[in-house]
């Protein structure tokens, strides 16, 4: 086991690779983490998580902007793809799943990636419908993987009226499912108006909101460690 | 004052004059549900057929007295044009704007790209050359009748990956400009095409530089020398539109040579009217889809006066409107317009 000094060294050295979008260091940071046998979840939230938080409050200071945020976002996939095999199976008390995609007649993906991004890290099973998705495909997904979450996007206001249509349409077949929105042209006023339990409005906010929800998550499975310490 | 119609009204303020209301009007889609009920036309249709095209462009001056009449409705006529399949949606009842279905250009390597020759004959520029004509002599000496053509960073997002394109912006700046310098011949042809139809005004949408997505930084530095070029060689009044976040390069959008500056409701417009000085040419700013389509004929009243008293020379909206407006908005919009004195 690495010292206490040499683990905090490495989690680091993971947020500046993130932070400094430098995918190589990344990776290396990563393997340095399983060779000093660091939790592989320590590594990634309190490393690489962390960086990320820190790429979207830059972002939300206007020093970084979409670009260097994609770049952000190779860098922690490059440490995550290593790090993720090591990971131990999250026992959540919930299957942990969404469902995600940009609605027909929309060809912006660049902030459901982000998103998806999170619950990657979060050790969701994410199944991503892409872009330009036809309203019917995302029910149907629900459906066939019975999913916790589905997740919306429209990047452009000609597309997000369609979004309606899906939320009416789950609502009716599954009242429990969490249906998120996020895009540009999206709104409080407009989630409320739709019927969706959360939206998010521009990248760096679909980012906080997906942090909150995977903080959220990591208090739920520390609660249920506490439970079965006892 | 002798009364004036819609054109002449758009004509004179592109002219400098001094007006006793803004024009209220558009650089974008307009086309309402009530236009094509009164038509009885597909949306999906309508994209791809120039008298039907003509007919919805027309209609909301016809409808609202909306001042102007403009085509296309969407944003792949440049992209096609270079060879990329576009999707109109046929089998679909929603009101879904057409999108590109493959890009040109899949990865780094493919950024050696050559523009097919004999462009202004390719796709639907033909079409948009007829519809202009068609326009102008429907409806063409009472409204302004006006059409769009893609900013090059924008179409050069719709010829490849957008994560690609913002990604090499930053790694490869040298790489992505000598594709906005073919992206702005590109535009250039289009737009030249537009005039000699017979347009009375072109806007240029460069909405993938918005400050939401880029900093000011690289939009002055990578962006604004093309868009320059490209205002340099349209001869009738042109109008830069770019949405989301501007506030930091309207002065950037005022050197690129475009004859007004459009922004939308994220712009703080007294704040620009204020940087840019009393005879700069700034449209907007109110949110067609919120305000215009989602809103009430009372808060319609209130945003379009605040925009007139923030200083805008044209009511205008800040990206296109979304045809389910009702008509009772449309019509306080236009009742608000014409009773304000400046």
């Amino acid at each position: 086991m690495a010292t206490e000094e040499k683990t905090k060294e490495i989690k680091e050295k993971l947020r500046n690779a993130v932070i400094q979008y430098d995918e190589d260091a990344s990776k290396e940071a990563a393997q340095e983490a399983l060779n000093e046998g660091l939790d592989a979840n320590d590594a990634i939230f309190n490393g690489l998580v962390s960086g990320m938080e820190e790429v979207g409050r830059l972002f939300e200071a206007q020093e970084y902007f979409v670009p260097e945020m994609l770049m952000c976002a190779d860098a922690l996939y490059a440490g995550l793809d290593i790090l993720k095999p090591h990971v131990k199976q999250l026992d959540l008390g919930m299957k942990g799943s969404v469902v995600i995609g940009t609605v027909e007649g929309d060809v912006h993906d660049i902030g459901k990636n982000i998103v998806k991004m999170m619950f990657d890290v979060a050790g969701f099973t994410v199944y991503d419908l892409g872009r330009d998705v036809p309203l019917d495909k995302f029910v149907q997904e629900q459906m066939k993987t019975d999913s916790d979450l589905v997740c919306l996007s429209a990047m452009m206001t000609t597309t997000m009226t369609g979004m309606k249509k899906v939320i009416d349409d789950l609502r009716a077949k599954n009242p429990n499912v969490k249906i998120m929105l996020g895009g540009a042209p999206v709104s409080q006023d407009v989630a409320d108006k739709y019927g969706a339990d959360g939206y998010a409005k521009d990248a760096s906010n679909a980012l906080k909101d997906a942090i909150n929800m995977v903080s959220s998550l990591k208090k739920l499975k520390d609660e249920a460690e506490a439970k079965k310490a006892k | 004052m002798t009364t004036m119609n819609s054109r002449e009204r758009i004509l004179k303020m592109f002219a400098g004059e001094e007006l006793d209301r803004p024009p209220c009007f558009s650089g974008f889609g307009n086309v309402t549900t009530e236009g094509l009920k009164a038509l009885n036309q597909n949306f999906a249709a309508t994209h791809l057929d120039a008298k039907m095209m003509a007919a919805a462009a027309a209609s909301t001056y016809k409808l609202f007295g909306f001042e102007c009449a403009v085509a296309p409705f969407d944003l792949c006529i440049e992209a096609e044009a270079m060879g990329c399949e576009i999707n109109v949606y046929a089998h679909s009842e929603d009101l879904l704007y057409p999108t590109i279905k493959k890009k040109l250009i899949l990865n780094e390597a493919e950024l050696d790209f050559v523009v097919p020759s004999g462009l202004t004959g390719r796709g639907r520029v033909p079409l948009m050359v007829d519809v202009i004509k068609q326009l102008k002599k429907d409806i063409g000496n009472e409204a302004a009748i006006g059409s769009f053509v893609l900013g090059p960073f924008t179409l050069a997002g719709q010829i490849m990956e957008l994560n690609d394109l913002l990604k090499l912006s930053f790694k490869k700046p040298d790489k992505i400009g000598k594709l906005l310098d073919q992206m702005s011949d590109v535009i250039i042809q289009v737009a030249q095409e537009y005039e000699k139809a017979g347009v009375d005004y072109i806007s240029v949408r460069e909405m993938g530089a918005t400050s939401d997505v880029l900093s000011p930084r690289v939009f002055k530095s990578l962006i604004l020398p093309y868009l320059k070029k490209i205002f340099a060689k349209i001869t009738v009044p042109s109008v830069l539109h770019i949405c989301g976040k501007t506030n930091d390069i309207v002065h950037a959008m005022a050197e690129s040579g475009a004859r007004a500056i459009s922004v939308d409701q994220k712009n703080d417009v007294a704040e620009t009217r204020k940087k840019l000085g009393p005879k700069a040419l700034i449209f907007g700013n109110y949110d067609p889809y919120n305000v215009l389509v989602a809103g009430t004929p009372d808060l319609v009243r209130q945003t379009i006066k605040k925009c007139m008293d923030d200083g805008v020379s044209a009511v205008w909206p800040g990206c296109d409107i979304w045809p389910t407006v009702p008509p009772e908005n449309m019509k306080a919009m236009m009742d608000e317009v014409r009773k304000y004195r400046r």
